[in-house]
């Protein structure tokens, strides 16, 4: 009896632009097809996030979903949630689903610990009389005891975190859908929540985790499907599958038509944004005691080419910085290149951050310039991975968008002033 | 773990008495009597929504406990003070004051309840792209604060009655059971607020527009509502076109309930009931059937 059978599931948007969408428009179609979808009208601007997945999964099994941006894995995970509904196909599937898919949804900061156990069960379906006798054990597994009365916007986000996860596991989910999310944190509670994870799976848990870290993927899931345009590319076994990935994520043009800007012109093509470690491996999140480097691939046709390259980094959609390569680059002969910017360690802080990305080129003998950009080439986590402390004083929105190490001098004063 | 013993009985045996019920995603739309059992599922969740509401209004204002009777006291005071000292509106012999008071009591819970609903799916937003939970919770949860504010008119109700108990030697409130029709015209104008809500809530998501006309429209509804005047003042022949509004077989209940002047407004109230229902179950069959598609664009 497989925990959940997935079959032909799909999800479409339409693209059309929301400005250009007058109340006139809208009222016309809602006119010609009162309650009709948007899947009718304006075909030629669909967009489908996920197409005609089928797979089925046993309990017990810990499933790595895979896949570059905007291959579906969120969609899938979105539908799977019932945050949105699926335009084809259908799901089945038996027992609990609990997701664990942004750090603190379905918290509320201004309500203690203890509340927001007592929503989550609410939300989940869980009687209050289950919840109440649950509390001790959640607490005590987030290890956050102490702090179970103070209201959750003191808590630190390896806190709420650690608290996140542990309200989810302990509702006897039968289903887990996870992120990133699951991967960082500090180190301890990272090998807790896997070990838990195990363990339930022991007694037929079934988890979904979508990662872009391949080790966490080979390290906890015994299966692993691969999107890519929204299809199922390639499901089996985890060592098999990521081994195919990462040799094709190199080798083919992966950026989804669903992101904005010029991605290729007449002589020259981004073919991949990655994050990537120092040994060059592809990471899902940042550590933030680590350097960590913005990979980009570019391939070029015509030789003698100039290339400057500049990257944004925002969060929450503050643009943080810019950095342009203080050089422009010649690019000889066309070929595959790779551009890589270090962001050095002891810079980020626990943000998730998107960064986009541009490449002006030149050729040697013209002025005009012909820039490539992409928008939201890449978005990641960045977490610490030393152990959160005491909650921090401040709400954790204020955390600040960046968390530089700064070097102190803190010394006796020589009398005569530096 | 120290806990590892009792606790892994305890999941042990619960795990071979829960039945893991089976479920289905679907494109096909969910009908309104299964949405209405699921929302049942799902009311504890309401209470957490409702208090979410109350909080946001009157946290971090300093001086919370007196917005909260000024906000709908002040608007109250210089509205009888033009219409009643200025221009003399007739109020069936009841003190102005109480009049106009208890007339905008019920409209404001009623004007209060539509644009909270109004702005329901908006509001959630956080919630509701991350998890799930009925959607019509969103608009019957945004309507708890304004009744917070009605609960505090009907406490400034009793006081003015007491004041003019003190001065006249007489309340101008009615004494006896039929009071308890006032909570039935307060649930109807909830049930109204609601009923426009469930539509405006989905197209305020594709049109800011409905926020700011809003706010237009239901400045002529008051005016359309015997809240300012008497029904009585009404002209014989405009009545029945009066009681095509259904704000004013509720504003009538609720006073005639309250101050017991006149006659019960059987005649206003037929149609209103009647328009109420209807705008009620096709407004929630239009919210359960587009609130995916607005939710996709939130």
């Amino acid at each position: 009896m497989d925990s959940l059978v997935v079959e032909g599931l799909g999800k479409c948007y339409s693209l059309a632009g929301e400005s250009e969408q007058t109340v006139q428009r809208s009222l016309w179609q809602r006119l010609r097809s009162p309650f009709g979808g948007r899947a009718n009208v304006e075909k030629g601007r669909d967009f489908w996030a996920l197409r005609d997945a089928s797979f089925r999964v046993e309990p017990g099994t810990v499933l790595g979903v895979i896949g570059p941006n905007g291959a579906g894995k969120s969609t899938l995970l979105q539908i799977l949630a019932r945050v949105i509904t699926p335009t084809t196909g259908r799901v089945v599937g038996q027992g609990r689903v609990v997701s664990l898919l942004e750090l603190g949804a379905g918290f509320d900061p201004d309500l203690s610990a203890r509340e927001n156990i007592l929503m989550n069960a609410a939300i989940l379906g869980v009687t209050r009389s289950e919840a109440q006798r649950r509390i001790p054990e959640i607490l005590a597994f987030a290890e956050v005891e102490q702090f179970e009365a103070s209201p959750l916007k003191h808590y630190s986000s390896g806190m709420y975190l650690r608290l996140a996860f542990s309200v989810v596991i302990n509702m006897n989910p039968r289903i887990l859908l996870a992120d990133e999310i699951l991967a960082v944190g500090d180190a301890a509670f990272q090998e807790r929540c896997q070990q838990k994870v195990a363990e339930l799976a022991r007694e037929g848990l079934t988890v979904l985790f979508v990662s872009h870290d391949m080790d966490a993927i080979l390290r906890i899931c015994n299966r692993v499907i691969w999107l890519h345009s929204g299809k199922v590319r390639r499901e089996g076994d985890p060592e098999e599958v990521v081994d195919d990935y990462q040799n094709a994520i190199w080798s083919q043009h992966d950026i989804a038509s669903s992101e904005r800007g010029r991605r290729s012109n007449r002589f020259a093509e981004i073919l991949a944004v990655r994050l990537v470690s120092a040994t060059g491996k592809d990471l899902g999140g940042a550590p933030s005691s680590e350097d960590v480097f913005v990979k980009v691939r570019i391939r070029t046709t015509k030789s003698k080419l100039l290339l400057r390259c500049a990257m944004d980094l925002s969060t929450k959609g503050q643009l943080i910085f810019r950095a342009t390569d203080e050089h422009v680059r010649e690019l000889p002969e066309a070929g595959d290149y790779e551009a890589l910017a270090k962001i050095p360690r002891n810079l980020l802080a626990e943000q998730p951050y998107v960064v986009n990305i541009s490449c002006t080129f030149r050729r040697a003998d013209e002025t005009k310039e012909y820039p490539l950009v992409i928008y939201n080439a890449l978005s990641f986590l960045a977490y610490a991975t030393q152990a959160a402390g005491a909650p921090s004083s401040g709400r954790l929105q204020r955390l600040g968008f960046i968390a530089p190490q700064l070097e102190w001098i803190v010394q006796k004063e020589a009398g005569i002033g530096v | 773990m120290a806990s590892s013993g009792p606790d892994g009985v305890v999941s042990a045996t619960g795990a071979r008495q829960i039945r893991h019920e089976k479920w289905t995603i679907e494109p096909v739309r969910v009908g309104l009597l299964a949405r209405a059992r699921e929302f049942w599922r799902y009311r504890r969740i309401l209470w957490f929504f409702a208090s979410r509401r109350i909080k946001e209004r009157y946290e971090s204002t300093t001086l919370g406990m007196f917005w909260l009777f000024a906000r709908p006291l002040l608007p109250i005071v210089l509205s009888s003070a033009i219409f009643g000292l200025m221009l003399g509106i007739k109020s069936d012999g009841v003190p102005y004051f109480l009049f106009f008071l208890t007339g905008s009591s019920c409209w404001r819970l009623f004007e209060r309840s539509v644009i909270a609903a109004t702005r329901s799916l908006e509001q959630s937003r956080g919630l509701i792209k991350k998890v799930y939970f009925p959607r019509l919770v969103a608009p019957i949860a945004s309507v708890a604060p304004s009744f917070i504010e009605f609960a505090i008119m009907v406490g400034l109700t009793l006081v003015v009655g007491g004041f003019y108990y003190y001065r006249d030697g007489d309340s101008h409130l009615r004494l006896g059971f039929l009071v308890l029709l006032a909570p039935v015209a307060a649930g109807l104008a909830i049930l109204l607020a609601l009923a426009v809500g469930f539509w405006t809530s989905v197209f305020q998501v594709r049109h800011r527009d409905v926020q700011l006309s809003l706010r237009y429209v239901l400045q002529f509804w008051l005016y359309a509502t015997p809240v300012i005047y008497a029904h009585t003042a009404i002209p014989e022949r405009f009545r029945f076109l009066a009681s095509l509004n259904p704000m004013t077989g509720v504003v009538e209940l609720y006073k005639w309930s309250l101050l017991g002047v006149g006659d019960f407004p059987g005649r206003a109230l037929v149609p209103s009931i009647a328009i109420t229902l209807t705008i009620f179950v096709t407004g929630a069959a239009f919210f359960n059937r587009a609130e995916s598609a607005a939710v996709d664009r939130l």
